[in-house]
């Protein structure tokens, strides 16, 4: 070890010596709880806000899911794709049915008037 | 330890009592760690009780109680370093910056108030302070905790998370930051 990295180990345990043993003053722990709740400003409220929105969504799908199992028919939603299908005649009837019938009401009419 | 691990279990429990308790046990030690820390004095109880807003909003992120210690060490070493920084930043005019002639002026206008063990307290305090603007704010903490507040590796090891070799390292180059510092103030005649 040289002379200056000896004289540095001196000075850093002088320095140990020569740092006062400091005690709290009395308005530490008041201004602690101070400092504590002037922290909780708009994040703690922001937080409380969100965890509030929180519980309300969580409580009206509790809701929702408890109506629907009550009465599962009138909620009008159908489980399967096939069943979806199936209990989709509208586009038949409305587009394909009815051009049909438009045609063979055309074919009809001419007969008609050259009657 | 200076408290029960259930006290601490009870403070992130959210109990106010435990963690009164739990401040009122470390405050002390911590008033000490602060003050070697940053050097001034006047500002320990302010830093002290910014670890102590961290701790108290941060105590439920703590693994374990069983780490508390080191845990605790390193939210102060962080807070000092963030006081370090601001201090920078602010360059405040402090007794450290001003000339030797200030320094001599301020000295010779309070030496009959001061005893003679107090000022040469007070000088030793200001030479290391002088050393330590030589060096980063990271080697200060770092030298501090090792060298004046006598820290163990292992300790070390846990309050920075950093493998031993790592710290050797850092270690070794802070110390030779600061050898070259004091040289320099050496061929001054400032030690």
């Amino acid at each position: 070890m040289t002379n200056d990295e000896h004289g540095v180990e001196e000075l850093f345990a002088q320095y140990r010596a020569a740092c006062p043993e400091l005690e709290p003053s009395v308005h530490f722990m008041p201004d602690l709880w101070r400092r504590i709740d002037a922290r909780r400003g708009f994040w703690f409220v922001f937080q409380g806000l969100a965890r509030t929105a929180a519980v309300a969504a969580i409580m009206v799908c509790l809701l929702l899911a408890a109506l629907n199992l009550r009465n599962p028919g009138a909620s009008g939603v159908i489980a399967t794709y096939p069943d979806a299908l199936a209990a989709d005649h509208t586009a038949e009837r409305t587009y394909y049915t009815e051009a049909i019938a438009d045609t063979s009401s055309s074919e009809q009419a001419p007969v008609a008037v050259h009657e | 330890m200076l408290v029960d691990p259930q006290l601490i279990d009870k403070a992130r429990g959210g109990d106010q009592a435990a963690f009164n308790q739990l401040v009122t046990a470390y405050r002390n030690r911590m008033f000490g760690v602060i003050s070697r820390l940053i050097g001034r004095p006047e500002d320990v109880e302010d830093v002290a009780q910014e670890v102590f807003v961290r701790v108290y909003y941060s105590l439920g992120q703590l693994r374990s109680s069983e780490l508390f210690e080191p845990w605790l060490y390193r939210l102060t070493t962080n807070a000092c370093y963030d006081y370090l920084r601001r201090a920078k930043r602010r360059r405040e005019s402090r007794m450290a910056d001003f000339s030797e002639q200030q320094v001599m002026m301020a000295d010779s206008a309070t030496a009959t108030q001061l005893e003679s063990e107090e000022r040469r307290k007070r000088e030793t305090r200001d030479t290391v302070n002088t050393l330590f603007q030589d060096v980063s704010e990271q080697d200060r903490l770092l030298l501090t905790l090792k060298e004046v507040e006598g820290l163990s590796l292992k300790e070390l090891q846990e309050i920075y998370g950093v493998r031993e070799n790592a710290l050797k390292v850092r270690l070794f180059r802070a110390r030779q930051r600061m050898l070259k510092a004091y040289r320099a103030a050496k061929a001054d005649g400032k030690v």
